[in-house]
């Protein structure tokens, strides 16, 4: 019996730890988010280092996030194809790809590809920076680190990322549609047509502000787990690893209250 | 009101009366007491310490004695738990960022591991100190002729447009140590300056370190465990043993020593 | 320097484009929502919205126009609907024309449908109120669907005593003809069929409409009658029903002049049973009323397993059931 309870305790101890841990954790990244902000407030700017950070996020994810919602489109459609046949209903397809991609799909799937490429290539490059001392070097040379690297990166992905999605929602329509185009003969005026008919801006302003918030959230959770990344160069691959993994994790639990929120407010 | 005394203090010591030895009163660094402790881990234990202008001070101790910790505290990288340190004639832990930043820009500080910024050339790694201080270099509009100097003071003039990846151990520290001098500091940090170098490279690397001694008459504090670095560089040194100043002198005078603790440095 | 410079072009078109794009999708949706260009407002009074929201399609001539911008309840009888309608439609949405509530497909949003009007009124100002005409709904249909099938129902009971009545024999036919309480009895028949044929005529005439209707305004039943298999079922029962009236015409005409000529005493009766061309013309006659009477019943069980009107045939079965079980 006392072996059970044993184990019983030990259990309850590390589900404890793990709890604590996650409260820790939850406290510090909102500490992170504030200092974010405040330190964004205050000059100096560092406007080229977001420039060229913009495009390390922007335009090198682009071909990325291209091909992945090209697919999407594609593979959406066809898969719908057979079901909408069956109810006699595959003239609505522009309108359920649409509102899908533009609502859901297209900022989720943009979010998450940007979560494993931009989250772990913070978290590695800031975890790197932390290990090899030059953090401290750049503090030492009369420039806030915070400011120089963590502002200019979470700026970045913010801005960036509504742009990826806007492109990667196109990209994923004109997959729908040239399937749509050659199984269905369906001309890519009227697919267009059908889209933006099924379209309101309760599809598009929602899902573009959840965009900024995602965008957020991936360079935010970057950003702290490189920052404060362990010594040593696991601390670097445990960095980019958790990055990518609480971004995502912490990309849905934004998506479900965006979701919940944009109900509220556009009653759809 | 604890400011107020420690001013009054420094600036006591700045005017102390020519009965006191020349050295003191060109005190450029001056630890007192200095105690850091991680959780049990007391690292610092009452530590003291006192640089000369134009004095190359050698801290020797072994690997996780505190050295690196007691270097970090004098640029306010870190905090120690009490004592005082000043350098030169500002107490750091009272200053605000910018008094800090304006300090650290007469501080030199040779990084462990080179701490060169990945992501940039040679040519920006150099100029990136400079972003922050250009009105201490007379608010120059073209720093290529000063990244040239500092570089040619080196030997690597050629690498200006390298990136740091593309330079072998030993160029990446001479590059390091030609932007510790871009801003022409007054005194010089070195946590350990030859490590991770083998022998010949370390010794051109001293040699670099004297010459450069010569030509700016700068203050030199340097920490190493390396023994042929502290005989070759040292004109007094003090040993670091369990967090405190163990023992002090010069480099024949420590390596006659009997104590055990201290033999155990020379012994090879 | 040059690298960020490239960079930083490179970094332009792309939020540019980006933002074209983002800008250009909200033109696309706005622009159906009419919220840019030139618009006027109209409104139309309505008892029953049936699920109409605000930035639903209002429609003119099968051409969208505008849409609702607001909805307005002003008693619990009376809603106000107001919409927006391009400028440019404003030159052609004239003062009769009345506003309607459909939907958009089987399943789709509901719309404003504003069908002009055949006079030649002046054209709409901003502002107007359109009249509105709440259609009938498939419930009122299948009521009048009903009555029809009532009528033809009388309609073919009698027909076929007639028609019985002339086939047991050229013999009684005979004595059929002589006698005059007969005679009235065929006359006050005739009379019957006439009533009965007028009916089925108004009915059809009333369900041709409906059709025609529906097909216009696009509703449910608009669209399942336009597209689907079972719409092209109700359109031949429509137009069988209409051959079998037109039949029933026909015979009704005949017979009209038979009873004519026995009026006339035009020794009808020699002249009937001698002219074999006529008995058999007659006999015919009765049997295509037959036939006709047939058809029309099995179209009318068409329509009753019609899965669009089976519901409410076996809601009407049901209650008949427990009426009877009632009067048991």
């Amino acid at each position: 019996m006392a072996t059970l309870q044993e184990t019983v305790n030990s259990r309850a101890n590390t589900v404890l730890k793990g709890v604590k841990n996650f409260v820790i954790e939850t406290g510090e990244l909102s500490h992170f988010a504030g200092r974010f902000f405040k330190e964004a407030l205050k000059p100096p700017f560092e406007f080229k280092e977001l420039l060229r950070q913009c495009y390390h996020m922007g335009n090198r994810s682009l071909v990325l996030v291209g091909v992945t919602g090209f697919i999407i489109g594609l593979v959406l459609t066809l898969q719908s194809r057979p079901t909408l046949i069956e109810f006699g209903a595959v003239s609505w397809m522009p309108n359920m790809v649409g509102i899908s991609i533009v609502r859901e799909i297209g900022p989720v799937i943009t979010a998450l590809i940007c979560a494993g490429r931009i989250a772990s290539g913070i978290g590695a490059e800031l975890g790197s920076m932390r290990v090899t001392e030059q953090i401290d070097a750049m503090e030492v040379s009369g420039t806030n680190p915070f400011k120089y690297l963590v502002v200019t990166r979470i700026l970045a992905t913010t801005l960036m990322l509504p742009l990826l999605v806007i492109f990667g929602d196109v990209i994923a329509l004109y997959g729908s549609a040239l399937v749509e185009n050659l199984k269905g003969d369906v001309s890519f005026q009227l697919y267009f047509n059908t889209v933006f008919d099924a379209l309101g801006f309760g599809d598009l302003v929602p899902a573009s502000i959840k965009s900024f918030f995602f965008g957020f959230v991936i360079g935010l959770v970057g950003c702290y787990k490189g920052y404060y990344s362990k010594k040593g160069t696991a601390g670097v691959g445990v960095a980019a690893n958790t990055a990518v993994v609480t971004a995502s994790l912490l990309l849905f639990v934004v998506d479900f209250i965006a979701v919940f929120v944009s109900d509220i407010f556009y009653d759809l | 009101m604890t400011y107020n005394m420690e001013k009054i203090k420094h600036m006591a010591q700045i005017e102390k009366p020519a009965s006191v030895s020349d050295k003191e009163k060109n005190l450029v660094i001056h630890i007192k007491d200095v105690r850091k402790s991680f959780g049990d881990n007391h690292v610092l234990n009452g530590f003291n310490l006192k640089l000369h202008e134009g004095e190359n001070l050698v801290v020797m101790g072994k690997s996780g004695s505190g050295k690196s910790v007691m270097i970090k505290c004098l640029v306010g990288l870190m905090q120690p738990d009490s004592g005082y340190i000043e350098v030169m004639g500002q107490e750091v832990n009272t200053l605000d960022q910018g008094q800090l930043d304006a300090l650290r820009a007469d501080i030199g500080f040779l990084f462990q591991g080179s701490a060169l910024y990945d992501s940039m050339t040679v040519r920006e790694n150099l100029e990136f100190p400079m972003r922050r201080h250009k009105e201490k270099l007379g608010n120059v509009s073209d720093t290529r002729p000063l990244v040239l100097e500092a570089l040619e003071n080196v030997g690597l003039a050629h690498t200006m447009d390298l990136m740091p990846a593309e330079l072998s151990g030993g160029m990446k520290r001479r590059v390091a140590l030609a932007r510790t001098l871009i801003l022409k500091p007054k005194v010089i940090l070195y946590d350990e300056p030859t490590s991770g170098l083998d022998p010949i490279t370390a010794k051109e690397i001293i040699e670099l370190m004297r010459s450069i001694q010569r030509k700016y008459n700068t203050s030199s504090l340097i920490i190493t465990h390396d023994v042929d670095c502290a005989r070759v560089i040292s004109e007094r040194m003090i040993l670091l043993v369990d967090g405190i100043n163990y023992a002090e002198g010069t480099f024949a005078q420590l390596s006659a020593s009997t104590d055990p603790k201290v033999e155990a440095f020379f012994k090879k | 320097m040059e690298k960020t410079t490239a960079q930083n072009i490179r970094l332009g078109i792309f939020v540019i484009i980006g933002t074209l794009l983002l800008v250009t999708a909200a033109y696309l949706i706005g622009n159906r929502q009419n919220m840019f260009g030139d618009t006027f407002p109209l409104s139309a009074v309505f008892k029953n919205t049936n699920g109409l929201q605000n930035g639903n399609n209002v429609r003119f001539s099968g051409i969208n126009v505008g849409t609702v911008s607001r909805i307005e309840m002003i008693n619990d009888t009376t809603i106000k609907v107001h919409m927006i309608i391009e400028e440019k439609m404003s030159a052609h949405i004239k003062k009769d024309a009345v506003a309607t509530i459909g939907s958009d497909g089987l399943v789709g949003s509901m719309l404003v449908n504003i069908v002009p009007g055949k006079g030649d009124a002046d054209l709409v100002e901003p502002g107007d109120q359109l009249k509105s005409y709440s259609k009938i709904a498939s419930q009122d249909m299948l009521s009048t669907l009903n009555t029809t099938n009532e009528n033809a129902a009388l309609l073919t009971a009698e027909l076929l005593q007639v028609t019985e009545s002339l086939t047991q024999g050229k013999g009684t036919l005979g004595r059929l003809l002589n006698d005059t309480i007969m005679a009235n009895d065929l006359k006050h028949t005739i009379t019957n069929l006439k009533y009965s044929s007028q009916e089925a005529s108004t009915t059809l005439a009333a369900l041709n409409n409906m059709i025609k209707n529906i097909d216009f305004e696009q509703s449910t039943a608009g669209v399942l009658l336009a597209d689907s298999i079972s719409g092209e079922q109700m359109r031949s029962i429509i137009s069988n029903l209409e051959n079998s009236s037109n039949g029933i015409e026909k015979i009704v005409g005949d017979l009209g002049v038979l009873l004519e000529d026995v009026k006339g005493g035009k020794g009808a009766l020699r002249y009937l049973s001698q002219d074999t061309t006529m008995v058999n013309q007659l006999e015919s006659t009765m049997l295509n009323i037959e036939m006709g009477a047939e058809k029309f019943n099995q179209n009318m069980e068409a329509l009753k397993h019609n899965f669009l009107t089976r519901g409410y045939f076996k809601k009407l079965e049901r209650q008949q059931k427990k009426e009877a079980k009632k009067v048991q």
